[in-house]
């Protein structure tokens, strides 16, 4: 009896160009939309996937990857890089992201702003550092390491976080910003998760926003999150865009658009058409 | 090579957060809790009261993600055995063995590596618990299918023939022989898809046990019926060489079954060869485990 999780066409075309216009809107790819994807090939500007599902040696992953590639550019977003990690970046783990990287032509691969793991241990979660000069050069030192290892542009995305260390010096945007600026990569703008920060942690997103070169922005991250009784905010990328988070899309488009645009839904995943219709709001929005 | 390493109070910073998030959730009152009176001193120290929630119930949310996000893959993992159980009970030993076996690797999927085997310690005797050791087994071999690498199939040429009997067959990562005692692959593929996290009945036993081979193919993976003895030579193949495993088959054959044996071999090897159930001959001895079967 076949498994309906693996069946695929691979009946694929000449693989189309890697290039994205720059106000491309693309749809992170999950596996639940696999059967509706490889049956209909909707219309996407392009997918982006997470890097460390597809760095291993399996193959049903890697035939899937190479079916999307034929017909979409792919852009890869890990989350395993461990950048504030209290260890040396992983060299085997970037020799492998960088194959990865090639094989799909990415036009970009980015990122966290955070810490992954500790003494050995992964905890599987985008941790926060305290916000220090300190960890600006370091981060940043890093992550110019790991464009120079890609050799194709890299971005840092900022976090949402329920937490504040006390010893923290600057906000979060200056922290962010100067790493960018320090390693010389460029911004993956999550305004979800700038969203879901001020609200749990009481700052203005616009000063977020006006904070930003947007000259450096290789994308931007719109997805849903979850509101708890007390009113904080979780970022589960579980519900559609909330009206606050496509307003300050569309603020952000104002300062700084064409922008690449993707949206991020990983639990309760709709069906892919109701996904790609909420993707497609932001083309109303940003009018 | 970036030469610079984090400051010593990052390091002790991030080891006191990680010790947050990896206490263990309560369960004692029929849901999962953070215990947030479990936290170090100083590890709230580290963090600041938010607008709405003290520093200690911000950390809770990281507490509740990595529990959460692990009990997930596990499920995903197991979800044959996560069912047999229900989910409840699944996430304690799941919970068990992750905190005897904390992730390290960035592979978020290797989280459950050999979850099987601390279950089969946890387990006592009886036999739903055998079925669940069965169950675990299936689900790990299912899942070592998917994350084999491509391999071509071994295609003997004349010169294997003359050498196969002093040789030892490589298995195919694509291939796995599993055998059940209870319908558990129909039970399997019954829930695929199915949502729920209540435990599902065990089916009644099975007369004879059912031998397996679970192959990779490009259009899924499908399940090959063996006979008995050929899913048992397929089992020993794993170890040894043909000429000792063929011996080690004979010795727990019955007269009529032995007089067939020569003939049955010759038809279970090539079949095996035909299912792609080898990838290449080897001359040195079996070190491995033995991936991929179920051990009765």
């Amino acid at each position: 009896m076949p498994d309906p999780l693996i069946t695929l066409s691979t009946d694929a075309p000449r693989r189309v160009a890697a290039a994205l216009a720059r106000d491309a809107l693309g749809l992170g790819l999950r596996i639940p939309h696999y059967g509706y994807l490889f049956e209909h090939w909707p219309e996407v500007g392009y997918f982006e996937v997470i890097s460390e599902n597809f760095l291993g040696p399996a193959l049903p992953p890697r035939q899937r990857l190479d079916a999307v590639r034929a017909r979409y550019p792919v852009v890869l977003h890990g989350v395993g890089l461990n950048l504030l990690g209290p260890d040396p970046l992983d060299e085997a783990y970037l020799d492998a992201l960088c194959r990865l990287a090639d094989h799909v032509d990415a036009p970009f691969v980015t990122d966290h702003l955070c810490w992954t793991g500790t003494r050995g241990l992964s905890h599987h979660d985008l941790l926060p550092a305290p916000y220090v000069p300190e960890l600006v050069e370091l981060a940043a030192e890093r992550a110019a390491h790991v464009q120079r290892r890609l050799g194709r542009p890299f971005g840092l995305e900022n976090l949402s976080s329920y937490v504040e260390f006390r010893r923290s010096t600057m906000t979060e945007w200056e922290f962010y910003t100067s790493v960018v600026r320090a390693a010389g990569c460029s911004f993956m703008l999550d305004v979800n998760n700038i969203y879901v920060s001020s609200q749990n942690h009481g700052f203005d997103p616009a000063e977020y926003l006006r904070a930003i070169d947007f000259s450096r922005v290789l994308q931007v991250h719109i997805a849903g999150h979850t509101r708890e009784p007390d009113g904080t905010l979780v970022d589960t990328h579980d519900h559609p865009v909330v009206a606050d988070v496509w307003a300050l899309y569309a603020s952000a488009w104002r300062m700084g658009g064409p922008f690449p645009t993707l949206l991020e839904w990983d639990e309760r995943i709709p069906p892919m058409p109701d996904a790609l219709a909420e993707l497609a709001k932001a083309r109303a929005v940003r009018a | 090579m970036t030469a610079r390493s984090a400051p010593d109070w990052l390091v002790e910073l991030q080891g006191r957060f990680g010790a947050v998030i990896r206490t263990p959730l309560d369960r004692s009152s029929g849901a999962l809790r953070a215990t947030v009176s479990a936290y170090a001193p100083a590890a709230l120290d580290d963090s600041l009261d938010g607008p709405r929630r003290p520093a200690a119930e911000r950390l809770a949310v990281y507490n509740r993600q990595y529990w959460f996000r692990l009990f997930g893959v596990m499920q995903t993992a197991f979800p044959l055995t996560a069912r047999l159980l229900g989910h409840w009970h699944f996430n304690d030993h799941a919970a068990g063995f992750l905190l005897a076996h904390p992730p390290h690797a960035w592979d978020l999927d290797r989280a459950p590596d050999g979850f099987e085997d601390h279950l089969d310690g946890a387990l006592g005797e009886g036999d739903m618990n055998d079925a669940l050791r069965e169950a675990s087994r299936i689900d790990a071999a299912w899942r070592r299918l998917f994350r084999a690498p491509a391999t071509a199939p071994f295609r003997p040429t004349a010169e294997d023939a003359a050498r196969l009997l002093d040789a030892r067959l490589v298995p195919s990562p694509a291939v796995a022989v599993v055998v059940e005692r209870w319908p558990l692959l129909e039970l399997k593929a019954t829930l695929a898809g199915a949502r729920g996290e209540s435990a599902v009945a065990l089916p009644p036993r099975l007369a004879d046990a059912r031998w397996w081979a679970l192959a990779r193919e490009p259009g899924g993976v499908r399940h090959l019926p063996l006979e008995a003895r050929e899913g048992e030579l397929l089992a020993l193949l794993r170890r040894h060489t043909v000429r000792d495993a063929l011996a080690r088959l004979e010795a727990t054959c019955s007269d009529a079954e032995r007089a067939s044996l020569p003939m049955n071999a010759q038809r279970w090897l090539a079949r095996g060869v035909e299912r792609g159930v080898w990838c290449g001959l080897a001359t040195e001895p079996h070190t491995g485990d033995d991936q991929g079967i179920t051990q009765l």
